[in-house]
């Protein structure tokens, strides 16, 4: 999977949290809201009906005093008269709660303003009826009534009664209908915000299943490549390991095969060698040399000018011939013997670099004297390695330091160590003759050489020891400016193990 | 009754059969040296046409051997040579290019009696013959087992 594509998963993640964040919200808010409205809703309704009732009762306490006041009228009972009296004082109370509970409502107030005064007129008739019956005159009590009846009074609360209950009807209804619409929002609104982060929540699951997959598939084929890249590396490390086994072999076979036709012509170039003191021998014999006398060297037989002249040539070719072969076998037996090296199995072992180095130093004590070289050697770290690479190593690389000094001048050679992560890091230093930038690469090659050629060698040191660095796991350089010395840096793994290498057939 | 000892020389390269030949003649050894540039003709001469050695019975030799041969190497021979009860008192001497440890090791515990490395310096190699023609010389070859 790209980077884009799990950028943009990860956004679709994040966006999809973020909207189930906001429809929860939006629903807890909500059906707070809502709940609180039917609420209040239901509180009108409840108000509403209240209203209702204490209009009735109002109603209910003007009949009871008016019909009582009638009975009182036409029996004088006294019953009767308490009656009156009873629902004449619960009218004005009642008349007031009524009052008070209609006091959010212009509309109400007008009408309760009305029935109030038409209330406190049918009180005063109510109470002149008592006073005319008291008094014994029941006929001007009986003809207040029909005035009461003919002014209407009764029908006007009745009327205006009527018109507040019905007011407070059609309030029931607007507000029964207003509650009713709001806990159907906040029920719908509940349910579709349900459905909603249902439905995300699916999808979210959807995602997460979806990158799951995804990664189970990416480190299947992380594991996969990751055993492909071991396979490969083995195989290249075979193919490697067997092209340089090849190596080895082919030089050790041409080395080996070069040896024997060089046998031949050593050996006939010595027989030469013998045919020619014979010759000469017998050239002098014939020129005045007694012959089967003792044996001379040819170099001790007399000759004449142009004889003499002849051995001579003749001696020099057999010696240019025999120097040439001399160093042609050194330079197979030179192969032969790094290829042996290649093919030894190292020990590894664990030395005490100090001691080890100063072992070294004191068997070329001697070279070291002839060459005024004093050497010091400062701490070094121990290692584990394999002896006798080590010690070809460093006694080539302080054989070379005490070989190549600048001639008058007294030699100093330094050979430091540290470590650093895990490796050992040696320095060998030396205030010699240095070399030309342009040779560092060169004088690590076979038989290559760099500088004055005024020492003995094959050119096979510094390729040995570099060899050998490899194969102890180790990188090696050099830093040198001509004339002003060298230091040849070996970097070796503190603890080398056999098992990075193959044990050779 | 001594017999005068054979040397078998079993050599490839022509060369080094002169040279050794004329080494071995220069130290003042006159003994017959019968010489092979393979190892399939060697074997013949040596274990005869039935391969027992038979033939040998009684016969005093001294083998050069040289170990790289065309066709097969000289180690075999040498093998088969210490493994028959004819063959086996004859002392064999190794001539070879290789100076190589193990396989100086391998030869001695095969049985060799001398392993001589071939050295390309002339001298050191016409001294090991005279030596070796010297010893030869002085050595009563025992008699093979019956």
């Amino acid at each position: 999977m790209t980077a884009g594509e799990r950028r943009r998963r990860a956004v679709w993640q994040i966006l999809l949290f973020a909207a189930g964040l906001l429809v929860l919200t939006v629903i807890s808010a909500g059906s707070v809201y809502l709940v609180n409205k039917a609420r209040q809703d239901s509180k009108w309704v409840v108000h509403t009906l209240e209203v209702e009732n204490q209009i009735n009762a109002l109603l209910l306490e003007i009949r009871r005093a008016e019909s009582s006041a009638r009975g009182f009228l036409l029996t004088q009972g006294t019953d009767f008269k308490a009656d009156h009296d009873k629902a004449v004082a619960a009218i004005i109370p009642a008349l007031d709660r009524a009052t008070r509970l209609i006091g959010d409502n212009p509309a109400q107030r007008d009408n309760i303003e009305k029935l109030s005064a038409a209330i406190e007129i049918r009180l005063g008739q109510f109470a002149q009826e008592m006073d005319f019956v008291r008094q014994g005159q029941p006929d001007k009590a009986a003809a207040l009534v029909r005035e009461a009846a003919s002014a209407n009074t009764t029908a006007v609360i009745s009327t205006v009664a009527g018109a507040m209950i019905q007011e407070e009807e059609r309030l029931f209804r607007l507000r029964s209908e207003n509650a009713d619409h709001s806990q159907t929002l906040a029920a719908s609104m509940t349910g579709i915000g349900s459905g909603l982060v249902v439905v995300l929540a699916l999808i979210s699951i959807w995602l997460v299943r979806r990158s799951t997959r995804a990664r189970d598939e990416a480190e299947t084929r992380l594991r996969d490549s990751n055993l492909n890249l071991e396979t490969t590396i083995d195989e290249r490390t075979a193919d490697l390991r067997e092209a340089n086994d090849e190596i080895q072999r082919f030089a050790y076979i041409v080395s080996h095969d070069l040896r024997s036709p060089l046998v031949n012509i050593m050996g006939f170039t010595s027989e030469l060698e013998e045919l020619g003191k014979d010759i000469f021998r017998r050239i002098g014999g014939l020129t005045g040399v007694p012959a089967g006398g003792p044996p001379v060297d040819v170099a001790d037989i007399a000759l004449d000018g142009p004889d003499k002249q002849l051995s001579e040539d003749f001696s020099e070719a057999l010696g240019f011939i025999k120097s040439s072969i001399g160093r042609m076998d050194r330079l197979i037996s030179a192969i032969l013997n790094l290829t042996r090296e290649g093919r030894r199995e190292f020990q590894p072992e664990k030395i005490q670099t100090r001691d080890f180095i100063e072992a070294i130093v004191s068997s070329l004590a001697h070279q070291a004297a002839e060459a005024q070289a004093e050497i010091h050697i400062e701490p070094l770290p121990e290692i584990v390695s394999d002896r006798l690479a080590l010690e070809q190593i460093f006694s080539n690389l302080i054989d070379n330091a005490i070989k190549y000094l600048k001639s008058g001048v007294p030699g100093e050679i330094r050979i430091r160590g540290r470590t650093k992560l895990g490796y050992a890091i040696f320095e060998i230093s030396d205030n010699g003759r240095g070399i030309d930038a342009r040779d560092h690469q060169r004088i690590f090659d076979l038989f290559r050489r760099a500088g004055t050629q005024d020492k003995p060698g094959q050119g096979i040191g510094l390729a040995h020891v570099r060899a050998l660095v490899r194969r102890l796991g180790g990188t090696m350089s050099v830093s040198s400016e001509l004339n002003a010395g060298s230091t040849f840096t070996i970097t070796l793994p503190i603890a080398w193990k056999v098992s990075n290498r193959k044990p050779d057939k | 009754m001594t017999l005068p000892v054979s040397i078998i020389m079993i050599e490839d390269d022509d060369g080094h059969a002169r040279l050794i030949e004329r080494n071995i003649r220069r130290s003042g050894v006159n003994n017959e040296i019968i010489s092979f540039s393979n190892g399939t003709d060697a074997m013949k001469h040596l274990f005869g046409p039935d391969g027992s050695g038979l033939v040998q019975k009684g016969n005093a030799l001294l083998i050069l051997l040289d170990l790289n041969l065309p066709d097969m190497t000289g180690i075999d021979i040498l093998r088969q040579i210490k493994e028959n009860k004819y063959l086996k008192a004859s002392p064999v001497v190794v001539l070879t290019t290789t100076d190589d440890s193990q396989e100086i090791k391998r030869c001695y515990e095969l049985g060799c009696n001398v392993y001589i490395t071939k050295p390309v310096n002339y001298e050191n190699f016409a001294n090991a013959i005279r030596q070796l023609g010297l010893f030869f010389s002085v050595i009563q070859v025992p008699p093979a087992a019956p």
